[in-house]
């Protein structure tokens, strides 16, 4: 059976790494995309500062250029205009083999559909993430990573021997055995069922308060309230940025 | 029906959108369907053009030939032809004279001198007609000669010159042309082995074949052909009785005994039976890769046929898309196919043309063959879409249309994949788990690699098992006095004669020691052999064979068989066979049968090598006769310089090194490589279409673990290289396999097929290292390197768009 999200689970982010600065600065970023002879524009001049250890949700409806804003800031994606820093790195003007060492070691992912793979057990696949950020004794911290999502007695098990909820945890834990400081979460409840999505999101907002800069991109309002901050996308202009209405409200008190 | 148009229209879109695939795998396909048309059509035209070349030149149906030495006054031997029982039955006679010789046709650009023949035969023979290829043929009253035709190509000598034969006698020659019997040079009498390289024939007048002998109105020869239906063997035997009653001792052929009329057409059976192994496995390996590629194919649609089943389409229907993937691969495999099938067929064509040079080659296009390959290369598509299609029509639309982690399948092998957990970092353990969460995939790839490897380890085997004979046996003749040669006599003379004299006394010559050369037949338990015996010195002499049981003193007192004679005869040493040979009487020389213990086996490869200690010859009446030397050079004197004093000496008929049986056979094989390297071109790269195939369909379905792990920084190269390494295990597999198979078959063909077709020669089956090496570098090492191609695809990915993909 899986176990539940330990409380007092500590988050793993490398401290050496989140020292070396977390800042997230987009300035005039604009991302079109050309189909056939139709220029679609996605992200129209779009400013944006995100501090370090933040927690920081992005909304907005499908369309809205939120998944390519993510994607921008993750390295996955080049911007048309303007500039996008991480950590004081300029993503913009960087390299493909530049972008990838970045992603290695500054932020990782954790996808709508988990994306776990199917021929490494839960244990391996979290262990991917400390292998490829090159982190010393990666075993060990998958060990403690997996253990930190609750799910120590299920890491011999493969994805497909996983519920959707478990899957999700390991995904997460895959990103936060990476040790990167800035963790990028696209709809990461959008395949699980409340209780479980709940239990994601306690532990996203852990990690922040541990100083892992999280973004994460939701169409769901009721997520934005536990944010520090949320940033509302409407066809590819911020339409709205600050603290949620009303202030922060505890994951508890969240309902959908 | 409008819904069937919409799925056509969909199933054409699907073909533009996937053509390079398609096509692929259709060539895959090809490849197996028009090889095996290819090689099998070759069986038709072969057998139409021995047949229409045999009955041109209208071949013999009964050779009689005087043994070793004996001559008799022209006529003679015609004469006894019209006293034989069966008279009536032969249509026409023609009376020849055969010379053994040396023949050489140097020029300043190439030194040629070889051993030979003289075939001297009426200008206008009945039987055995000679097929002018260039220059002009023989003409009454012109001493011009013929050469053979393949020997004259093989030096590319020109349609007329001079030549000189031995004894230093110089002859014109009037242009190329063949007989029957030299259609393929195939035997230098008494079970010896060579090729158009190191044989020359020369045909000649009878008149000028007889002036050359010193034999004025002599012959040695009868050739016979009969009346349709008329019983060969016992006209031949007839006539042996006849001219024994003469002493006249003789051997008699007939035309289904001729070693090349025998070889040309078993070769075209034995060559069959190999060319349907190889065939087979090509299709095999064809049918195996196309089976698993339309497969996957097929899978990736499995989520689109589960929404058109949710949206209520009937199962027929839904069939008709994934079936029109079978239809576009088959009918595209199919043409291509047929493509393939003529280019290698006009490819083995051209070297059939060369390697054997028939007066008429006829090459109809054998439509029964290309239908059965076309039928095949129609249906197996069909089957490879077949089975997944009534798969995936047969799931409820709820799991169809699954995405996500709730379409995450069982997976076989859980327990197992748990196990294989490599040290090392965690990406380094996918490739091994890729293959074992996916066994079908995995097996199927692996088969149709296997079975291309197995095609080039069979191929590769046969003339490994070749080469490795050969050199076995030079090493063997090479054991004692590697340089001596090999003087035949155009006679059998007294160990004191004069002409033997004239070769020990000459001064080029060093140590010499006698030998005389009889043909027989061997018989035990029902089964008949011939044998050319070597009548020698066991004991001592400048070379003897390796005596394998029994001791040298029981090989010296019975006779010393080849393996492969005493494996056919059933004997073993110590057991008694019953020997036929020529036995000297006061008037000539008449046949006998002799019972002689088996002394011993000697290693030799070709059957009908025997040995005798000339302690017994006074058992054949021979005591004291010689009709060949070995011979050293003397210090300071080479081979070549040897060979060519001995020319100019009266009565030396050939002069061959101990290696000549093999070099001729390694030139041979020369040849026979071109044919198999079609074969082996043909199996590599069916070879790496599968893996690129697999690789390039491994790399779609693949796309989002590929896109997820560049999420996580990992560079392309480590992705790349997982697909290496899958592969290799892949190929290592598909190797093992090959590796297995190929001996399997290559132990087939040489033991048992090659044995049927050419059983004079002996050799065991052998895959060299080398073989090994190549199929591992060809399997493992370019199975493995295909991922590479995927490079540039990976690094073009649109990373968000394949993460953002569901299923």
């Amino acid at each position: 059976m899986a176990q539940p999200v330990r409380d007092d689970a500590k988050p793993v982010v490398d401290a050496s790494r989140a020292a070396a600065g977390t800042r997230v600065d987009l300035d005039g970023v604009s991302r079109r995309y050309r189909i056939g002879d139709v220029t679609v524009t996605a992200l129209e001049q779009v400013d944006l500062h995100v501090d370090e250890a933040a927690f920081v949700v992005i909304l907005g409806p499908s369309g809205s250029g939120k998944t390519t804003l993510l994607n921008l800031i993750g390295a996955l994606d080049v911007a048309t205009e303007g500039r996008v820093r991480v950590g004081g790195q300029d993503v913009t003007a960087a390299s493909r083999s530049e972008r990838a060492r970045l992603r290695r070691h500054t932020v990782s992912f954790v996808f709508q559909s988990f994306n776990l793979f199917p021929g490494l057990t839960a244990l391996e696949n979290v262990q991917f993430g400390a292998d490829v950020a090159g982190r010393a004794q990666a075993r060990q911290t998958a060990e403690s990573t997996l253990a930190g999502v609750g799910l120590a007695g299920r890491a011999n098990h493969f994805p497909h021997q996983l519920s959707g909820g478990e899957q999700q945890r390991v995904a997460i834990a895959r990103a936060l055995a990476t040790g990167n400081p800035v963790l990028l979460a696209d709809e990461p409840t959008g395949e699980l069922d409340f209780r479980t999505g709940v239990a994601i999101l306690d532990l996203l907002r852990k990690q922040a308060e541990a100083g892992t800069t999280v973004l994460v991109v939701t169409h769901n309002r009721e997520i934005a309230r536990v944010a520090d901050r949320v940033i509302e996308l409407s066809s590819g202009h911020i339409v709205a940025d600050g603290p949620p209405p009303g202030g922060r409200a505890p994951v508890s008190e969240l309902h959908w | 029906m409008r819904t069937r148009g919409l799925l056509l229209r969909w199933a054409l879109r699907d073909l533009r959108r996937r053509w390079v695939l398609v096509t692929a795998i259709a060539l895959v396909l090809a490849l197996g369907t028009g090889t095996y048309a290819a090689l099998l059509g070759t069986s038709d035209w072969r057998r139409a053009s021995n047949d229409r070349s045999f009955e041109l030149l209208r071949m013999h149906d009964v050779r009689v030939t005087l043994s070793e030495g004996l001559t008799a006054e022209a006529g003679t031997l015609a004469a006894a032809v019209g006293r034989i029982p069966q008279a009536a039955q032969v249509q026409a006679v023609a009376e020849r004279l055969i010379l053994p010789t040396l023949v050489d046709v140097s020029s300043a650009g190439q030194q040629v001198l070889v051993p030979g023949r003289i075939v001297g035969m009426p200008v206008d023979a009945p039987v055995d007609r000679l097929s002018v290829s260039s220059g002009q043929g023989l003409r009454a009253g012109d001493p011009a000669v013929v050469l053979e035709r393949s020997f004259a190509d093989y030096y590319d000598l020109p349609d007329a010159g001079t030549l000189r034969v031995a004894g230093d006698r110089s002859l014109s020659y009037a242009g190329h042309g063949q007989l029957p019997e030299y259609f393929a040079i195939a035997g230098g009498g008494g079970g010896a082995f060579t090729t158009e390289a190191g044989f020359g024939v020369v045909f000649a007048p009878l008149e000028t074949a007889q002036a050359l002998a010193d034999a004025p109105g002599r012959v040695n020869e009868v050739v016979l052909r009969l009346a349709s239906g008329a019983d060969d063997g016992a006209v031949a035997a007839a006539l042996q009785q006849e001219l024994d009653a003469e002493q006249l001792a003789s051997t008699a052929v007939v035309k289904g005994e001729e070693i090349v009329y025998r070889t040309l057409y078993e070769d075209i059976e034995g060559d069959a039976q190999f060319w349907r192994i190889i065939a087979g496995l090509l299709l095999a390996g064809a049918a195996f890769a196309t089976f698993n590629l339309t497969t996957r194919v097929v899978e990736s649609q499995r989520r689109e046929i589960g929404v058109a089943m949710a949206l209520g389409l009937p199962r027929r229907q839904l069939a008709i898309r994934p079936l029109a993937l079978g239809v576009q691969i088959s009918v595209l495999g199919v043409l291509l196919g047929i493509g393939v099938g003529v280019v290698t067929g006009r490819l083995f064509g051209g070297l059939f043309r060369t390697l054997l040079p028939l007066p008429v080659w006829e090459q109809p296009f054998p439509y029964a063959t290309y239908l059965q390959a076309a039928a095949l290369g129609f249906l197996l598509p069909l089957l490879g879409v077949a089975w997944p299609t009534w798969r995936a029509i047969r799931v409820e639309p709820v799991e169809a249309i699954r995405v996500g982690h709730l379409a995450a399948r069982q997976v076989r092998f859980t327990p197992l994949l748990r196990r294989l957990a490599l040290p090392g970092r965690s990406y380094s353990r996918m490739p091994l788990r890729n293959l074992v969460r996916t066994p079908r995939r995995t097996v199927l790839t692996s088969l149709g690699v296997g079975a291309a490897i197995a095609t080039l380890v069979a191929v590769f085997g046969i003339l490994d098992s070749f080469t490795g004979t050969l050199d076995d046996f030079d090493a063997e003749a090479t054991r004692s006095a590697p340089d001596r040669v090999t003087v035949q006599f155009a006679d059998v003379f007294p160990e004191d004669a004069p002409q033997v004299a004239a070769v020990t006394g000459a001064p080029q010559v060093g140590d010499a020691a006698t030998t005389l050369l009889v043909d027989g037949t061997a018989r035990s338990a029902g089964e008949e052999i011939p044998l050319a015996v070597s009548i020698r010195d066991l004991g001592g002499g400048l070379w003897r064979p390796t005596i394998d049981g029994g001791g040298a003193d029981a090989a010296r007192s019975g006779i010393v068989l080849s393996q492969v004679a005493a494996r056919d005869l059933g004997v073993q040493p110590g057991d008694r066979i019953e020997l036929d040979h020529p036995q000297r009487t006061a008037a000539g020389f008449t046949r006998a049968t002799t019972t002689i213990v088996v002394g011993g086996i000697h290693p030799g490869p070709i059957r009908a090598v025997a040995y005798l200690d000339r302690s017994q010859a006074a058992a054949f009446g021979t005591s004291g006769l010689v009709n060949a030397l070995e011979v050293t050079p003397a210090a300071g004197v080479s081979r070549d310089e040897l060979t060519r004093a001995l020319f100019a000496v009266p009565d030396v008929a050939s002069v061959q090194a101990a290696t000549a049986v093999t070099d001729s056979f390694r030139d041979a094989l020369g040849a026979f490589t071109s044919v198999l390297g079609v074969a082996a071109a043909v199996t590599l790269l069916l070879a790496l279409l599968i893996a690129f195939n697999a690789t390039s369909i491994a790399t779609d379905e693949r796309a989002r673990e590929n896109a997820t792990m560049f999420a996580f920084g990992l560079p392309r190269r480590a992705v790349v290289t997982m697909g290496v390494v899958e592969n290799a295990f892949i190929g290592l597999l598909g190797t093992a396999v090959g590796l297995g198979l190929g001996y399997l078959f290559t132990r087939y063909t040489v033991e048992v097929q090659l044995h049927r077709t050419l059983p004079e020669f002996g050799m065991p089956a052998s895959v060299s290292p080398t073989t090994v090496v190549v199929a591992l570098a060809l399997g493992v090492g370019a199975v493995a390197l295909t991922p590479l191609v995927t490079l540039r695809s990976l690094g073009r990915m649109d990373i968000p768009a394949t993460l953002r993909v569901v299923e």
